[in-house]
C-alpha cells in the first residue's frame, strides 16, 4: 500500500492581531500518513486543527515549518491537487448555475475533454441523486441537495484521494444515511478518503483508520478496531484521548 | 387610561387640528398657487430661483454646440467667449468677448498627457451655420442643434428675453421656420408682456416674412405704447429723455421707429415717415445720413400733387 | 487558458442571469424614448442632444455593471465558500484573478455591443447614417477604459473587506478621473509646495480614463474620424494600467488567506 497523504513535523502558527500577543500555533508536529484505499478518519474537537490540516493539505496556508505532500508532490504545486476532490463544509455554490453547469465549470478547470465531461457529469449525478434537478439552478435546492451537489463537484475529476470536510453537518438524517453511502460506495471502488467530522457513530461506520488530534497536537492513531477494543465505544475513547473530564460522575 | 384608546384619541385630535390647519391655509394657497401660474412652469416650481442658474447653463450648452463641443471649460481661457457667440451673430446682445477666437483658448500644451488627448476631443474653432466640423455649408442647417437646449433654457427662465431673441433669430434665419420663430415670440409675450424687443422682433416677422405691413405696424405701435406704458407716472417728454439716457432702450427706440418709417414709406405715406424718421433721429447716434434722408423726403413730398390741387 | 476562459465563463453567466444589465438597458432606452418624443419646434431632425444624452447614459451604465459586477467577485467567493472548492483544484491564485477579470471584461464588452447598437439605431431613426467607424472607435476605447476600471476594481476588493466600500471608493475616483483628470496639472500651477508635487504626482500616477470618455464629444458632433495611430497609442496606454493593477491584485490576493 503506497503512501498517498503525508505530513511531516507540520506547524503552522498564526500571528495574533493584538499587540505583543505571541502567535497562535494551530498545528504542532503533526505527522500523519494515509495510504491507499484507505477510508482515514481525522477527529478532533472544534478548534482542534482539523480545518487547518486540511487547509495546509489544499495549498490555502502555508505551514510555518514542516512537509506536507500529496502522491509524493510538495502540496505548493498546483499540480498536486490534480488528483485530489475536496468537499468543503457549509458550501452555497454559485446559485445562478444549475447542478450541471456546475459540474461542467469544475470539469473544465481540470481540462478534462468534453465526451469524457458529459459522461462523468451523467454518472455523477446518478451517483448523488439529482438528475432529477439537474437543470434547475442551484438556488432552489435544499441544504441536502446542495451537500450532494458539493460531493459531485469533489469527484468530477474521478480523483484517487477525496477529502471531506464536515460533508454531513447540517443534514438530516436522510440526507447524512445517503451520503454516508456514497462515502462507502466510493471505499467500495478503492479510493482514498480523508474524512474530517465530528459525528463519532459516522466515523465508526466508515473509516478504516483514525487519527485524534486535541490542540493541535497528534494524541492517536491507529484502526477503529483497535481503538475501539480498548474503550467501550468510539466516543469513550475520544473523550479520553482529548483529556476531557465529565463534570458530572 | 388604555394606551390603544390614548393613540386613538390623539389621532383624532390631530386630524381634526389638520382639518382645521388646512381651512385656514387654504384661500391663502390659492393666492400663492395663482402668482405661481402666472409666473412659472413645472421646472421654475421644482427648482425655484435656481432654475435661472440652469437656464444660464443651458444657454452656454447650446452655444457649445454651436461650437460643435469645442467650447472652454472653468480651467480654459475664456476670454474669446464672454458673449455666447449664438446671441452675439444674432445682434441681440452687446458683445464683451476678447482675444482671437481662431486662436486655442487651450494655449500650447502643458504635458504629453494633455498634448495626448487634444486628439480626442474637438479641437477646431467652427460653427454650426458655417458647415460645422465638415466646413461643408450645404450643412449649415445642422445649426437646429442648438434648438433643445434654447428651449430648455426658455423654459427655466421664461423673463429672459435674450434667450427667445435668439431662438427666433436662428429659427427664422437660417432654418426657415417662420410660425415656429413666432410661437417663440408669442410664448415670451405671453412671460413678458409688452416687452418691446420681443414686439419689434414680432413685427419683424410680420413685415419680412408674411409682408403683412399693416399689421407689423400695429405691433410696433403696440411695441412703442408699452414702452411708453413702462413708466406710468413720468410725463411723456422726460420719459423721451430718460429713454434716450440709457443705451439699450434709446437702441431700441431707434430701431421701432426706423422700422415704421420704412414701413410707411413702403406704404407711401411721406408724410407719416418723415414723422417717424424724425423720432428716430433723436436716438441717433449718427443723424446726418438721416437728415439727408428726410430732406429727400420732404422734397419728394412737396414734388408730389397734393389731392386738392389734382382735384 | 482554458481554465481562465471557465471561470470568465461563470462570470458572464452571473451577468446575464442577473437583473442590473436589462433594467439599466431598458432603463436608458425608456429616458432615451422619452426625450426623443418631446417637439423641438417640429423638427424631427434634431438628434445631438439625443446622442448626447444616450451616450452618457451608457458611460454610467456601464461604469455601474463594471464597478458592481467586479466588486462582489472575489468578497462572494468568500464568503459563499465556494473559493475553498475552487483553489482546491489545479487553479493558481494568478488565474482566478485573470479568470474574474477576463469575465468581468467580457461581459462588460457584450454589455457595451448592446448599448452601441441601441445608440446607433437610435441616432440612425434621426440622421440616417451610420458612422460605424466612429461608433467603432468610441466603443473599443470605451472598453479599454471599462477594462481599467475593472482591473482596479479587482485590486479594491482585495484590500477593502466590504464590496461596498469598495465600490464606493471606485465610483469616486473613477468620477473624479472623469471630471478633472484632465485638468489636475492645471490646478496644481495654481497651488503651492507640497500640495503641488501632490496633485502633480496624482496626475501623472492616475489611468486618463476620460481621454475615451471626453471623445463622447467627438462622436455627438460628428467630427472626422481619429487617427487609428492615436487610438493605438491610447489602448496600449490603457492596457498598460491593466496590466499594473492585475500584477497589483496578484500581488495581494498571493498573501491573502483563503478563510
Amino acid at each position: 500500500m503506497s503512501v498517498i497523504l503525508k505530513t511531516d513535523k507540520l506547524r503552522v502558527e498564526f500571528k495574533s492581531r493584538e499587540f505583543r500577543q505571541s502567535p497562535k500555533v494551530a498545528l504542532s508536529g503533526l505527522d500523519l500518513e494515509v495510504g491507499t484505499g484507505e477510508v482515514f478518519g481525522f477527529l478532533g474537537p472544534n478548534g482542534a486543527g482539523k480545518t487547518t490540516t486540511i487547509n495546509v493539505l489544499l495549498g490555502f496556508v502555508q505551514p510555518t515549518s514542516g512537509a506536507a505532500a500529496l502522491f509524493g508532490i510538495d502540496v505548493r504545486q498546483p499540480i498536486a491537487r490534480q488528483r485530489i476532490g475536496y468537499l468543503p463544509e457549509m458550501t452555497y455554490y454559485y446559485k445562478f448555475l444549475s447542478a450541471e453547469e456546475l459540474l461542467r465549470f469544475y470539469a473544465k478547470i481540470f481540462g478534462l475533454p468534453r465526451n469524457e465531461t458529459d459522461k462523468r457529469i451523467a454518472q455523477l449525478l446518478k451517483l448523488v441523486e439529482l438528475e432529477h434537478a439537474s437543470k434547475r439552478q442551484i438556488k432552489t435546492y435544499s441544504k441536502g441537495m446542495q451537500q450532494r451537489v458539493g460531493l459531485a463537484q469533489a469527484l468530477i475529476n474521478n480523483p484517487d484521494l477525496l477529502v471531506l470536510d464536515e460533508p454531513t453537518s447540517g443534514l438530516d438524517p436522510v440526507g447524512r444515511m445517503k451520503v454516508r453511502e456514497i462515502i462507502q460506495r466510493l471505499k467500495n471502488e478503492g479510493k482514498t478518503v480523508f474524512f474530517a467530522s465530528h459525528e463519532l457513530g459516522e466515523v465508526e461506520t466508515v473509516c478504516d483508520r483514525v487519527a485524534i488530534i486535541s490542540e493541535g497536537e497528534l494524541k492517536a492513531i491507529g484502526r477503529v478496531s483497535e481503538i475501539v477494543a480498548q474503550h467501550p465505544s468510539l466516543e469513550k475513547a475520544f473523550l479520553e484521548v482529548i483529556g476531557y473530564k465529565p463534570q458530572l460522575a | 387610561m388604555n394606551p390603544a384608546r390614548t393613540l386613538w384619541l390623539l389621532l383624532v385630535v390631530l386630524f381634526v387640528f389638520s382639518f382645521d390647519l388646512a381651512a385656514k391655509l387654504q384661500p391663502q394657497f390659492q393666492s400663492i398657487e395663482s402668482t405661481r401660474r402666472q409666473s412659472g412652469n413645472f421646472f421654475s416650481l421644482l427648482l425655484g430661483d435656481s432654475s435661472k442658474i440652469f437656464a444660464n447653463s443651458f444657454f452656454i450648452k447650446a452655444d457649445e454646440y454651436y461650437h460643435s463641443g469645442y467650447y472652454p471649460t472653468i480651467f480654459d481661457n475664456n476670454s474669446a467667449f464672454q458673449t455666447p457667440h449664438i446671441a452675439e451673430d444674432t445682434g441681440a446682445v452687446a458683445s464683451h468677448n476678447g482675444g482671437e477666437e481662431e486662436t486655442s483658448f487651450m494655449g500650447p500644451p502643458r504635458d504629453w498627457i494633455d498634448a495626448f488627448g487634444r486628439n480626442f476631443i474637438p479641437n477646431r474653432h467652427t460653427h454650426l451655420d458655417e458647415g460645422g466640423p465638415t466646413d461643408d455649408l450645404s450643412e449649415s442647417s445642422q445649426v437646429r442643434e442648438i434648438l433643445p437646449w434654447l428651449k430648455l433654457s426658455a423654459e427655466l427662465d421664461p423673463e429672459n428675453i435674450q434667450t427667445y431673441l435668439v431662438t427666433t433669430f436662428w429659427l427664422r434665419t437660417r432654418l426657415n421656420k417662420v410660425s415656429e420663430a413666432e410661437q417663440v415670440l408669442r410664448e415670451g409675450l405671453r412671460n413678458n408682456p409688452g416687452n418691446p424687443q420681443l414686439f419689434f422682433e414680432l413685427g419683424r416677422i410680420y413685415d419680412e416674412n408674411y409682408h403683412d405691413i399693416a399689421r407689423a405696424r400695429n405691433i410696433w405701435e403696440a411695441a412703442l405704447r408699452s414702452w411708453a406704458r413702462e413708466e406710468p407716472d413720468v410725463p411723456q417728454s422726460d420719459r423721451l429723455k430718460m429713454t434716450l439716457e440709457n443705451f439699450d432702450d434709446r437702441f431700441m427706440f431707434e430701431q421701432l421707429q426706423t422700422s415704421l418709417a420704412l414701413l410707411e414709406e413702403k406704404s407711401g405715406n411721406t408724410a407719416a415717415a418723415i414723422a417717424r424718421w424724425q423720432q428716430a433721429i433723436l436716438a441717433a447716434p449718427s443723424t446726418a445720413d438721416m437728415q439727408q434722408h428726410i430732406e429727400d423726403l420732404k422734397h419728394k413730398l412737396a414734388e408730389q400733387p397734393s389731392p386738392a390741387s389734382s382735384k | 487558458m482554458r481554465t481562465i476562459f471557465a471561470l470568465a465563463g461563470v462570470v458572464i453567466k452571473e451577468l446575464y442571469r442577473r437583473k442590473d444589465f436589462y433594467v439599466l438597458f431598458i432603463l436608458t432606452i425608456v429616458i432615451c424614448v422619452i426625450m426623443a418624443s418631446v417637439n423641438i419646434f417640429n423638427d424631427n431632425q434634431i438628434v445631438r442632444y439625443l446622442k448626447e444624452l444616450c451616450l452618457l447614459l451608457i458611460w454610467i451604465s456601464s461604469l455601474v455593471i463594471a464597478i458592481t459586477t467586479t466588486a462582489r467577485q472575489i468578497p462572494a467567493e468568500r464568503e459563499q465558500r465556494t473559493l475553498l472548492p475552487l483553489l482546491a483544484k489545479p487553479l493558481t491564485r494568478t488565474q482566478l484573478i485573470l479568470g474574474k477579470f477576463l469575465g468581468c471584461w467580457l461581459a462588460c464588452g457584450l454589455v457595451l455591443i448592446c448599448f452601441y447598437v441601441f445608440f446607433g439605431a437610435l441616432a440612425a431613426s434621426r440622421e440616417h447614417a451610420w458612422p460605424l467607424l466612429s461608433y467603432f472607435q468610441a466603443a473599443i476605447l470605451h472598453w479599454m477604459a471599462l477594462g481599467v476600471v475593472i482591473a482596479m476594481t479587482l485590486l479594491g476588493s482585495l484590500v477593502f473587506a466590504a464590496p461596498s466600500s469598495n465600490s464606493t471608493i471606485c465610483f469616486v475616483l473613477v468620477a473624479t478621473i472623469l471630471c478633472v483628470g484632465r485638468y489636475l496639472d492645471a490646478v496644481a500651477l495654481t497651488l503651492g509646495e507640497p500640495l503641488r508635487s501632490v496633485i502633480y504626482a496624482f496626475y501623472y500616477a492616475i489611468p486618463h480614463v476620460e481621454i475615451p470618455f471626453e471623445m463622447r464629444n467627438l462622436i455627438v458632433h460628428d467630427w472626422p474620424l481619429i487617427g487609428w495611430k492615436f487610438i493605438g497609442l491610447d489602448i496600449l496606454y490603457l492596457l498598460a494600467y491593466m496590466a499594473i493593477f492585475l500584477v497589483a491584485a496578484c500581488l495581494v490576493f498571493r498573501r491573502k488567506p483563503v478563510n
